[in-house]
């Protein structure tokens, strides 16, 4: 008989192993998930040193004329123009500052590693010689990428979802659903940037470099263009204000600034899929 | 799910061609910088090519073309019957692969990465990754980045031939393996090779390439100076040879050996007991050496084999255009 009937070799001797569904997806997980495990710590540390100092911080008089005391312009800066209402106090302590800062610096190491750090180190060119197209690289990776981003985001959540009695944050569930998603889809932006730039140039500070940008300058433009009304235009520029500006804790987040977030990401993953495709690898 | 279809599998699909890699007038550059320059040859199913040339020579850069990790400015690759280039994942699952700067990092022991690489490369036999890893002696449990680099090179032995693909990509396999291990290698490209696997390998070590490979490709500036096989470069090679006659003068060995096509640096001598001995390099056929000798009294005859690294030296430094195709016009 020709080719068809023609029996792998070694078929019926012993058996194949078992091969992963999403191997690239999984190995990201197989790879990190002691570092998760931290980043997971380092949010619950954070969100239980700030939000259980807002009854204190509300029912202290000092503190609030302290805050008013402040330079308008540091406040409008930091946010804390609402920080005496419970959704406000979250917002800019917990999603608008230290949550930020933290989820950003993780999604964007993950994103700039997950193709630039891979290929810098030599070990992309052994992956893309075997079984696996580029597509499938970039897209996996950003998929593991975003449910790290997610998942953090949703621990954040249900942290301040647990506070939300016993600090007395008043905060309506479905805006605090609203916050999260804008909160994720906030940072999975970055990341998604630091994924691109890192696919791009095959280098992991360039995809550092370009998600930072993205994040450093998001909130300076939220910040400078709170200051007045010549700059507020800046506000248009600002992924951080698309999310925060209109206080989606407090009124509940804009849903299509949600969709725009996460279809964003999305575009930015396809794009980084695309420049991997079309490029010479580990040159 | 875990079978890729009996195509795709065993070294000897009959509608197949026989040559399992064609590459035609292949060119790369990167910017300025010359890396391939109308690179062409074929390699024949089941037969181990080897690839040897200096450090900078192309040999790399040859290799990840034909695995679409970088991709040609001419020419055609043409690898397992399709083209190289986006050929997709399905020919790469056919193909085994080390590369070169193999890096390998991460806390997770030898046995999952080797676990990932089976999820992504061709199917592969419950057993076999123990079974390579038994003959490497590699301990499959220790953490890849608490690896010595001749075990992470074992590491990257093992996901190349663990999935018995028909063609195997070998970018300097040995380094980093001491001598034991680089025979145990060998071994394992013999057994490919008479299982119908392909190999192609490339390598600075000129010995390992004469003990494994049927034919080889010598590479210099991006360009191949000549494909001969082993037997043809080893014709063309160099053999130091001395004689010692009785009965013979001096002047009378001389005129007699420097009568032989491919005798060089003759020196003779006569000693006291009116032994002559003389010492020359040969090259080209023993033959017309041995029939010249034929008629004298020899008493002593040492006939080195041949220096392959020599003769290939002799190419890598040679102008090009004088180094044609030595092997093939010569023999």
């Amino acid at each position: 008989m020709t080719a068809p009937g023609v029996r792998p070799r070694g078929a019926g001797r012993t058996p194949d192993l078992r091969r992963a569904r999403l191997p690239l997806f999984g190995k990201v997980f197989t790879e990190s998930w002691r570092s998760l495990i931290g980043w997971a710590l380092g949010f619950t540390a954070a969100a239980s040193l700030y939000l259980p100092l807002f009854p204190s911080m509300n029912q202290n008089a000092q503190i609030q004329d302290l805050v008013d005391s402040m330079p308008a312009e540091l406040t409008r800066t930091l946010n804390y123009d609402q920080i005496g209402t419970g959704p406000g106090y979250a917002q800019a302590t917990l999603f608008g500052l230290i949550g930020f800062m933290l989820l950003s610096i993780a999604a964007i190491g993950w994103g700039a590693s997950a193709l630039g750090g891979d290929e810098e180190s030599g070990q992309l060119e052994l992956t893309l010689a075997h079984g696996v197209t580029r597509v499938q690289v970039a897209l996996e990776r950003f998929a593991a990428m975003a449910v790290k981003v997610l998942g953090l985001a949703a621990l954040t959540g249900v942290l301040v979802l647990l506070w939300n009695g016993p600090a007395q944050l008043e905060i309506s569930p479905y805006n605090l659903l609203g916050t999260g998603l804008l909160f994720g889809g906030l940072v999975l932006l970055s990341g998604s940037v630091a994924l691109l730039f890192g696919a791009l140039t095959g280098r992991r500070i360039w995809g550092v470099g370009g998600g930072a940008g993205v994040a450093v300058i998001g909130y300076a433009f939220n910040a400078i263009g709170n200051q007045t009304a010549t700059v507020e235009w800046l506000h248009a520029l600002s992924p951080y204000y698309w999310a925060f500006g209109h206080d989606p804790l407090g009124s509940g987040a804009e849903w299509g600034a949600v969709v725009l977030f996460y279809a964003l990401s999305i575009l930015l993953a396809g794009a980084a899929a695309a420049a991997l495709r079309h490029r010479d690898v580990g040159v | 799910m875990t079978h890729a279809g009996p195509a795709l599998r065993g070294g000897a699909s009959v509608h197949a061609s026989p040559n399992v890699v064609e590459v035609r007038d292949l060119d790369k550059t990167f910017g300025a910088n010359v890396a391939l320059a109308g690179v062409s040859f074929t390699i024949v199913r089941g037969s181990v090519f080897g690839v040897i040339g200096p450090n900078g020579a192309g040999k790399t850069t040859l290799m990840r073309t034909l695995l679409d990790i970088i991709r040609p400015t001419a020419g055609t690759a043409t690898v397992l019957g399709s083209d190289s280039r986006n050929a997709g994942p399905e020919l790469r699952r056919r193909i085994g692969y080390l590369p070169g700067d193999l890096i390998l990092e991460g806390r997770i022991s030898g046995r999952r990465l080797l676990q990932h690489y089976a999820d992504i490369s061709g199917p592969v036999h419950e057993g076999r990754i123990e079974q390579l890893a038994d003959r490497l002696k590699l301990d499959l449990n220790a953490p890849v980045r608490k690896l010595s680099k001749g075990n992470k090179q074992k590491l990257g032995v093992i996901q190349a031939f663990m999935h018995e693909p028909e063609l195997l990509v070998l970018d300097e396999p040995t380094s980093g393996l001491d001598p034991l291990m680089q025979q145990e290698f060998l071994s394992l490209v013999q057994e490919a090779s008479e299982a119908g696997q392909t190999v192609f390998l490339s390598s600075h070590v000129i010995s390992e390439i004469q003990q494994a490979a049927d034919d080889v490709a010598i590479l210099r500036d991006g360009r191949i100076v000549t494909i001969a096989s082993v037997e043809e470069l080893r014709n063309t090679a160099i053999r130091h040879l001395r004689m010692s006659a009785s009965g013979v003068g001096a002047a009378e060995l001389t005129a007699i050996l420097a009568a032989v096509p491919g005798v060089a640096d003759l020196a003779c001598t006569v000693d006291s007991s009116a032994l002559a001995t003389a010492t020359a390099t040969l090259s080209g056929a023993i033959q017309p050496f041995v029939q010249a000798i034929s008629t004298l009294q020899v008493t002593d005859l040492v006939v080195e084999e041949p220096d392959l690294e020599e003769s290939v030296l002799t190419l890598y430094s040679a102008p090009a255009a004088s180094v044609a195709a030595p092997g093939r016009d010569r023999s």
